[in-house]
């Protein structure tokens, strides 16, 4: 990996060059409705974006799964039906400013995206899309990132990743596509440089690890095998399923398809978000539902990050933003969840459900 | 073309079934697509009514008859019940086709009972068909159908068809109740009718597919005759979307019936999570 330094300036007149070029940026933005929060929002100059302010309220994935997507548009004529298609290929974008759990949750959706078949909708804006982000310093004690495989100064799915040093920021470029955006900025590195900006992850990292202790590689079996725990009875008491943890998590991925209608014989199907916590997610014709208590379908939420995925792509589908705890009208709190699992897979022996 | 682009085929018969249920033979419009379409029996495929959306059948006709499909749906959703309102000569949407299949290779050369309940003899009539096609290298071919009532019994002409072959052994039997006066067959459950037709599990597969709980009902059956959990085959019908692994909705536990499945077999069913 190569190293690059920038000033402020500089970064600001990267940013500049960029909208210039009609380059489409996206940086975190104070909110309009609550000065207080922040979004990941289009922006048309440098100064809308706040850096470094606080985690912001949606994760990056509506930018690559939006909440609602045209699949295609249909047109009913005398002869039959006339498919219109939608196009794969997206304009180039630029991320400034993305936390790193954040580009961790687009790089575990790409799996499920390129599992056997290749959803190109996903894959046109990733592949479109230069991903900068910036050491995370807006952790706060819902935050467990380094508890599932990630961390603050985590570079999975980014292109570079800034980190700040004295004056600027030094860039860790991790792509050929992060070099190729970088490559006519920047000045060297020196060592003092290198030495200050592994200091910043450390004391980064340093301020997660107390939220909550790694999860063990163990844990997935242990899931698997209690499916049957009578944990799960009681874990979801408080759960409405709402499902707000799903929208704001930057790992769920589920959605629906529906069609709608846009005139008598015209429409589109369209892909919207869904959430496993709603009843009606996997409710058969006939009635029957699978999963049909709150127990059943909060058992899923964590069975799938924590079991099921990682079975089949061999890591965790969450990388600890703590999105859901804060989302959550219920007070249901993932960490809290999770610890409670991790002390009952530990205990002696084993309490088997089966 | 994105993956979840459907192709755009013409209904060019319905058969109505029962009262409720319904066949449509469908005919691929890009004549191209209908000469390189594959697929192998038990596969399913996501059939759309435009404007009205998308829903999840197997392909009920077996994959040597090539040109067209088949699928059998019972009006109960929007999709359905749209389908249901669409004549000869309507286009629908067709994804597919998805899943696994049943092992046909592994079955040449042995015997196979064939077991269903309802309109779930949907995806056994695809393989049954495709075994009856390639008659001479199977051995022992038997059906057991039932349903609770004459009139729910579906593919009614076939059953005729079946039961005048010399080289298939045909059961057929409907609810206690279910019976008319002129009903020659059984009249009993499907277990029961399995004990009375079924006498070996020796050198042979069983394909069964039905309601959940006659399935219960009939696995200690076969299981007593001594078919073991890795010869047994049935489907699992979970509510999808995708049909592609990316829904995130079908799955139990870790298996996703959309992938992993449709088709499994007991012993599989029997270490998954009960959660179907």
């Amino acid at each position: 990996m190569t190293h690059k330094f920038f000033s402020h300036q500089g970064l600001s007149s990267l940013v500049a060059d960029l909208l210039t070029a009609q380059t489409r940026v996206i940086a975190p933005v104070c909110a309009k409705d609550d000065p207080a929060q922040v979004d990941y929002q289009l922006i048309q100059n440098v100064e809308e974006a706040s850096f470094g302010v606080r985690l912001p309220r949606r994760s990056l994935k509506e930018f690559f799964l939006p909440p609602s997507e045209v699949l295609l548009h249909y047109k009913q004529t005398k002869t039959g039906v006339e498919i219109r298609e939608v196009p794969t290929v997206a304009p180039p974008q630029v991320i400034f400013g993305a936390t790193p759990c954040d580009v961790a949750g687009l790089a575990a959706v790409d799996k499920v995206m390129n599992w056997d078949y290749r959803d190109e909708l996903w894959f046109g804006r990733r592949e479109a899309t230069t991903i900068v982000s910036f050491l995370c310093n807006v952790m706060d004690s819902t935050c467990f990132c380094t508890a599932v495989g990630s961390g603050p100064e985590a570079t999975t799915g980014s292109d570079v990743l800034l980190v700040p040093v004295d004056g600027g920021y030094l860039a860790h470029l991790v792509t050929s596509k992060g070099e190729a955006l970088l490559q006519s900025y920047g000045l060297p590195v020196n060592e003092a440089m290198m030495a200050t900006a592994q200091a910043a992850q450390s004391a980064a990292r340093d301020k997660v690890t107390p939220n909550l202790p790694a999860i063990p590689a163990e844990f997935a079996g242990w899931l698997a095998r209690n499916f049957d725990h009578p944990v799960w009875k009681t874990l979801a008491l408080r759960c409405h399923g709402c499902g707000a943890c799903a929208s704001v998590c930057p790992t769920c991925h589920c959605f629906d398809i529906v069609d709608e209608h846009e005139s008598v014989d015209e429409g589109v199907r369209r892909r919207n978000w869904d959430s496993c916590q709603t009843a009606l997610f996997t409710t058969h014709a006939s009635g029957h539902n699978p999963r049909g208590s709150q127990s059943e379908r909060f058992r899923q939420r964590i069975q799938h990050k924590f079991s099921i995925y990682p079975s089949r792509f061999g890591e965790i589908l969450c990388t600890g933003c703590g999105r859901c705890s804060r989302a959550c009208p219920g007070g249901m709190d993932l960490p809290t969840v999770v610890a409670e699992l991790v002390a009952l897979s530990q205990a002696k022996p084993e309490v088997s459900g089966q | 073309m994105n993956i979840y682009q459907p192709h755009l085929m013409r209904i060019r018969e319905i058969t109505d079934e029962t009262v409720d249920t319904r066949t449509l033979k469908l005919e691929f419009e890009d004549s191209s697509l209908a000469e390189q379409f594959q697929f192998s029996a038990g596969q399913f495929g996501e059939y759309s009514v435009f404007g009205e959306g998308e829903s999840t059948f197997c392909i009920a006709s077996p994959p040597t008859r090539a040109g067209y499909i088949e699928c059998s749906f019972k009006a109960t959703g929007k999709v359905t019940q749209a389908l249901r309102r669409l004549g000869v000569g309507d286009t629908v949407g067709f994804r597919g086709p998805y899943g696994n299949h049943f092992p046909l290779d592994e079955m040449k050369g042995h015997s196979i009972v064939f077991i269903a309940g309802g309109i779930g003899l949907a995806p056994v009539r695809a393989v049954i068909w495709n075994v009856l096609d390639l008659r001479d290298q199977f051995k022992n071919i038997t059906i057991v159908y039932g349903a609770r009532s004459v009139g729910d019994l579906v593919y009614k002409r076939e059953l005729e068809d079946w039961a005048q072959r010399a080289d298939v052994k045909l059961c057929l039997a409907v609810d206690p109740g279910g019976e008319t006066p002129e009903w020659k067959g059984l009249v009993a459950r499907i277990p029961t009718a399995v004990e009375q037709t079924v006498s070996t599990a020796d050198d042979t597969f069983a394909v069964i597919c039905g309601p959940p709980i006659m399935i219960k009902f009939t696995l200690p059956v076969l299981e007593k005759l001594g078919f073991p959990g890795d010869r047994i085959y049935t489907t699992l019908e979970n509510r999808m979307k995708c049909g592609l692994g990316k829904c995130g909705r079908c799955n139990i536990g870790p298996t996703y019936v959309c992938k992993d499945g449709p088709v499994f077999t007991a012993a599989q069913m029997r270490k998954l999570p009960q959660e179907f």
